[in-house]
Parts: structure tokens; C-alpha cells; sequence
């Protein structure tokens, strides 16, 4: 053989090992044709349809690392890699994917169960109605189902079909009309057969990438065995039970105020059933946490690290892609921690409404 | 060829570089177990390597945790030196042009350093575990409960499926040293100079391992050597997790083909000066 066919044999060899995968994926996907709303009421419908698969989610969000707030942080700037089998809303696992180990959330009758691999310990909690994000938060069906709740029909329209975990999967956009959001629009890929949201990615205003993009990598919609979401302690393991979940669950518990019913135009949401106010729907939405002083106070020092920070009025405001977040109060002081997919305008209204109609209780 | 595998085994097993290399990669892991044996201090979660903050509770992980240790960079730096060595060092001494001479074709010459090569890491790889496995259970014990030890998912992994599982990984790891080999040896039909290929060869480790940190190199990332080396934790996941595994195992014959095919172009056309 001579020199120049032993190389045009190797170019040709890399070129096909490179070229056949990408060639694979940039098949065009196939778009079944149906519409906007017809597909809305399918991701809606498919809320609750079983599936399993692994899913990547990547948040561009630099959030203050606060103490109690680290996991969040995590949550919405970081990769997070999860492998989820969901059976419905009572039986679910959702299994954080670390090169070191893993921390999982199993749920079943029995509440919610953490396994952490490193620490080899279980945490066994109820299942609060108020609680800060988790990964299992960060599944496309259950982003899907946050943003598209209570979604109008003309704030939707459809996108070109996608082909995502190897699915054929037909898009839609939501361009949120409420005054209020920050939230530009919202990309929605999903199942055609079962309605299973496969892909979300969301975009603040005047952004071109999206802040925030969950996928599934590998997807099955057959509803998986129960043994799936079943979760025995190891022997030898720490097993422990938590009547607290969070900072924002403790508050909601504990703290001796109740909120106002609205605030900044937004009505409180029926989950909220303590001190922590949930205000909004869908796209645009808030959460308002009243924090003691050596909670706040920790959190206001590295809000005030944070590029882009601005002292107002009502206390120290961060704005971060879509997500705005203000901490009331000066250094010393307690404070509500107001933060949410709104405009920084609407969360100093909603600080102004806080201060003005939180009803103080004796006990709680 | 059975004659020339034969004598570049035989060069291996004697040449007192390849066990004092093994020997001082065998010693990183053997330290940490010495040292967690006097501070039964763990890493602090998400920091260390994998598998290391179980083995505190359960020694015969400690196999997989010493090749988390070395994988990263002892092994790979010791594989680059050794399969960069391989036509370089024959031509830096001058014995190349001796050694075809004699009735040896050079494709079969190449396989022939190829297999030296993979019988390395394999030899290391072994000496690693079976040391790793005693001195685990010697100082670190096993305080597991009927017999089982524990998946990163929380669920038993019995004896069986514990050492299946292990052997698994250890292949993946062989594997995944394969493609640095196939570099290095590719570059040591380029260069002169044995240094000069594992330099280069440690040069695109180094710099894959530093494009996998940014989020901007996502593109290509999936094409990146070392991308897929730690996947073999994925082993020990319940279920198994196969994708990055699968991804891995393509990935690394990808490269074996393309890195094996350009040093055979190269090895067998080029000109043969000492």
C-alpha cells in the first residue's frame, strides 16, 4: 500500500467515526402538525402520565451561597444530573448523579426519604406544602407543570418539533402577558403520545439564552416497577426523621405573622397555609420568607457580594437572569426575603405590601 | 509475531522501570489508606475521590477508590511514558533501524508495543487492586452487615455482584488507558524522543481535562478523551447506569482506531534514520 493510501485510509476512517454521530443528530425531527393549544392541553393532561429517564439541567443563576441557601444555589447555577422514575404523584425517585456518590429523594407513603451516599445517611421528612426548590423540582414535567399553570391560550403559540431523547418531540412557547414577570418566554418540548414535557428552557427579558434548561437525555413512558420507588435504610447506615425540611418550611411553621392576601397585584396561592407568602401563578411568581436577624443577616452579607447588587429603599435587592431577589431590612435586622420570576419593581411593591398588611400573631 | 510479542513481554516484565513505576502508582493509594487508617478522617462530600468516603466503613471498596485516585493522573502520566517509549525509545537508543533489520514488519512491530503496552496497564492495574483490596481490608476493615455492601444508590450489592462490578470497572479503566496509549504511541512515531511523545501525549490530557471545566466547550465535550473517565462509578449505581459507560466505550475505540491507524500511516512510511 503506498503512504498516500494509508492516509487517505485513515482520514476517511475519522471522518466517518466523527461524521455518522453528528449526521445521526442533525436529522431534522418529524413534527406531528398538531396545535398550540391542542398541544398545551396535552402537556397539561400528561401532568401526571408515569415515565423514567435521565435528565441534565443546567441553571446560569449565581446565587449568594449562603449557608441554608447552598443547595439552591446549586440547584439554578450549576449541571445537575438526575436519573427520575416517577410513577405518579405519591410514588417518585429522583436520584442526583455525583462522581462521587449520590443523594436521592425517594417518596412514598411514608413521606420523603433523602439518601445521601457519602454521608451514608437517610433523612425521613413529611412532604411541606412550602419548602425551598429540590432536584426533583428540576424534572422538565415538573417545570413544565409549574410555568404552564394557569397559562391562557393566546400566550402560547407553537415552536418547530425537536428531536429530544431521541423523540420527535413537537415545541410550544408561552410569553407570559403579565406585566409583572421577568420571565421573557418559556420553550416547552413534549411527548406527542403521552404528553410528557421533554425539554424546557426559559429565557428572562432582554436575554437571548435561555438561564435555565432541563432535558431529558433518555426517556420511557411506561410507568415503572414499584420497586423503583421503595427505599430501605442500609444496615449500618444513619436513619433519622425531620419534622423540619427547611429554612422556608421553619418559617412557615413557626414564625408568629401571617402574610397579607395580596401583594404587588399578585393574590396569594391556596398552598400557602402559614407565614411564608406564595403569590402568583405559572410564570410569575414570588416567594416571601420572613427571616430573624441571624438568618438575614448572613444572606444580606453575600447578596452584598453579588455583582449587580443594589441598595434600596426597602433593603438590598439582586436581580439574576429572570430571578429577582430582595432582602428587606438593614444589617442587624430580621427581614422578609422576597424573591421570584418578577421585575424588581414588583418586588419592592411587594415589600412596601408586606410591611404594610402582615398581621402579627401571638402564637404559633 | 508470537516470537517478537514474547520478547517485548519478556523486556517488560524485566526492565526494572516497569515496577518501580508500579510501585510508586501502588503508593499513592497505599498513603491515603495509611493515612485514613490514623485520622479516620473521610473527604469532606463532592471533594474527594469517589468510593473514598465509604471505604471508612468498608475496606474492600477500597479497590475502587485507589483507582479513582490513580486514574486521573498517575495512571495516565505512567501509560503516556511508557507507550511514548515505545518506538521513540527504541529510535532515541538507536536500536530502531537494528530491530527492523531483522524479519519484522512494522505494523507487526507496532501491535506488538501495543500489547507490551496494554499488558502494563494491566499488570498495574492488578498490583493496584489486589494491594488496595488487602491493605483495605487490613486497616479499614469490613463492618458491613450480612455480607452486603451498599450501591451509591443506597440499595445491598451482595459479594458477587460487588466483584463482577469491580472487574467491570477495571476493564473500563484498561479500556480508557488504551486510548491514551494509542496517542502516545502515535506520537512516538512522530517525535525522536521518548519524552517528547509523553509530553505531548500528557499536553492533550491536560487540556481535555480543562475544556471539560467550560460550560463554553459543551459542544465538543462528547468528543473529549477524557470526558467518560470516571464513568465507571456508573457501575456501581442501581440500576447500572450504562449511558456514559456505552459513550465511553465508543469514545475510547474511537480513538485506539483513529490514533492506531494515523501511527501505523505514519510508523510504516517513514524513514528510518537510527
Amino acid at each position: 500500500m503506498r503512504p498516500a493510501h494509508r492516509w487517505t485510509a485513515v482520514a476517511v476512517g475519522t471522518a466517518l467515526l466523527v461524521g455518522i454521530p453528528l449526521a445521526v443528530r442533525a436529522r431534522p425531527a418529524e413534527d406531528s402538525g398538531i396545535s398550540a393549544v391542542d398541544l398545551l392541553a396535552k402537556v397539561e393532561a400528561g401532568a401526571d402520565h408515569p415515565y423514567s429517564g435521565y435528565v441534565e439541567s443546567l441553571g446560569t443563576l449565581q446565587l449568594p451561597t449562603a449557608d441554608r441557601f447552598t443547595d439552591v444555589g446549586q440547584l439554578f447555577g450549576e449541571r445537575t444530573r438526575m436519573r427520575v422514575w416517577w410513577r405518579s404523584a405519591d410514588a417518585w425517585r429522583v436520584d442526583k448523579l455525583l462522581t462521587t456518590g449520590e443523594q436521592d429523594l425517594v417518596h412514598n407513603a411514608q413521606g420523603t426519604t433523602r439518601w445521601r451516599y457519602e454521608q451514608h445517611d437517610a433523612t425521613l421528612s413529611r412532604d411541606p406544602s412550602i419548602r425551598l426548590p429540590r432536584t426533583a423540582d428540576l424534572v422538565p414535567p415538573a417545570v413544565a407543570k409549574l410555568l404552564l399553570d394557569d397559562v391562557d391560550a393566546s400566550e402560547v403559540r407553537r415552536l418547530p418539533a425537536r428531536r429530544v431523547a431521541g423523540v420527535d418531540a413537537p415545541g410550544l412557547r408561552l410569553q407570559p402577558a403579565a406585566p409583572q414577570s421577568s420571565i421573557d418566554h418559556v420553550d416547552v418540548w413534549a411527548d406527542p403520545r403521552s404528553g410528557v414535557a421533554l425539554r424546557v428552557e426559559v429565557v428572562a427579558k432582554g436575554a437571548t439564552r435561555p438561564a435555565f434548561t432541563t432535558a431529558f437525555r433518555q426517556f420511557d413512558a411506561r410507568t415503572p416497577p414499584p420497586s423503583r420507588t421503595e427505599f430501605e435504610p442500609p444496615a449500618g447506615a444513619e436513619y433519622r426523621f425531620d419534622d423540619v425540611l427547611d429554612i422556608a418550611d421553619a418559617a412557615n411553621q413557626y414564625a408568629p405573622i401571617l402574610p397579607p392576601d395580596v401583594v404587588a397585584g399578585l393574590a396569594e396561592s391556596p398552598q400557602a397555609d402559614g407565614a411564608v407568602g406564595v403569590y402568583g401563578s405559572g410564570v410569575t411568581r414570588l416567594l416571601a420568607v420572613p427571616m430573624r436577624g441571624r438568618e438575614a443577616g448572613p444572606l444580606r452579607e453575600q447578596l452584598l457580594r453579588t455583582l449587580g447588587v443594589r441598595t434600596v429603599d426597602s433593603g438590598t435587592l439582586v436581580t439574576l437572569g429572570p430571578l429577582g431577589v430582595l432582602l428587606t431590612g438593614t444589617e442587624g435586622e430580621g427581614g422578609w426575603l422576597i424573591a421570584g420570576t418578577v421585575t424588581p419593581d414588583t418586588l419592592t411593591r411587594a415589600a412596601d405590601d408586606l410591611f404594610a398588611n402582615t398581621v402579627y400573631v401571638s402564637t404559633r | 509475531m508470537i516470537r517478537l510479542l514474547g520478547v517485548e513481554l519478556h523486556q517488560l516484565v524485566r526492565s526494572r522501570r516497569t515496577w518501580v513505576t508500579i510501585l510508586l502508582i501502588d503508593l499513592l493509594p497505599t498513603i491515603v489508606a495509611v493515612l485514613l487508617k490514623l485520622t479516620d478522617i473521610g473527604p469532606r462530600p463532592g471533594t474527594g475521590p469517589a468510593f473514598l468516603s465509604a471505604v471508612l466503613t468498608d475496606g474492600t471498596l477500597f479497590p475502587l477508590a485507589a483507582m479513582a485516585i490513580v486514574l486521573p493522573l498517575f495512571l495516565p502520566i505512567a501509560v503516556a511514558i511508557q507507550a511514548g517509549d515505545a518506538i521513540a525509545g527504541e529510535a532515541e537508543q538507536g536500536t530502531l533501524r537494528y530491530l527492523l533489520v531483522r524479519p519484522v514488519g512494522r505494523t507487526r512491530l507496532l501491535v506488538a508495543k501495543l500489547v507490551s503496552v496494554i499488558a502494563f496497564v494491566l499488570l498495574t492495574l492488578a498490583v493496584v487492586a489486589v494491594t488496595a483490596y488487602v491493605v483495605g481490608v487490613l486497616l479499614l476493615g469490613t463492618q458491613r452487615v450480612a455480607g452486603a455492601t451498599t450501591t451509591v444508590s443506597g440499595t445491598p450489592l451482595t459479594q458477587g455482584e460487588l466483584v463482577t462490578r469491580t472487574f467491570l470497572a477495571l476493564a473500563y479503566a484498561l479500556l480508557c488507558m488504551l486510548g491514551v496509549a494509542a496517542i502516545a504511541l502515535f506520537l512516538s512515531t512522530v517525535v525522536d524522543t521518548p519524552l517528547a511523545a509523553a509530553m505531548g501525549t500528557m499536553a492533550v490530557l491536560v487540556g481535555s481535562t480543562l475544556l471539560l471545566t467550560l460550560d463554553a466547550a459543551d459542544s465538543i465535550a462528547a468528543f473529549l478523551p477524557t470526558r467518560y473517565w470516571l464513568a465507571f462509578v456508573d457501575l456501581f449505581r442501581d440500576p447500572i447506569l450504562w449511558r456514559d459507560v456505552v459513550r465511553g466505550t465508543l469514545l475510547q475505540g474511537a480513538y485506539v482506531l483513529v490514533f492506531l491507524g494515523a501511527g501505523w500511516a505514519n510508523f510504516a512510511t517513514k524513514d528510518i534514520t537510527r
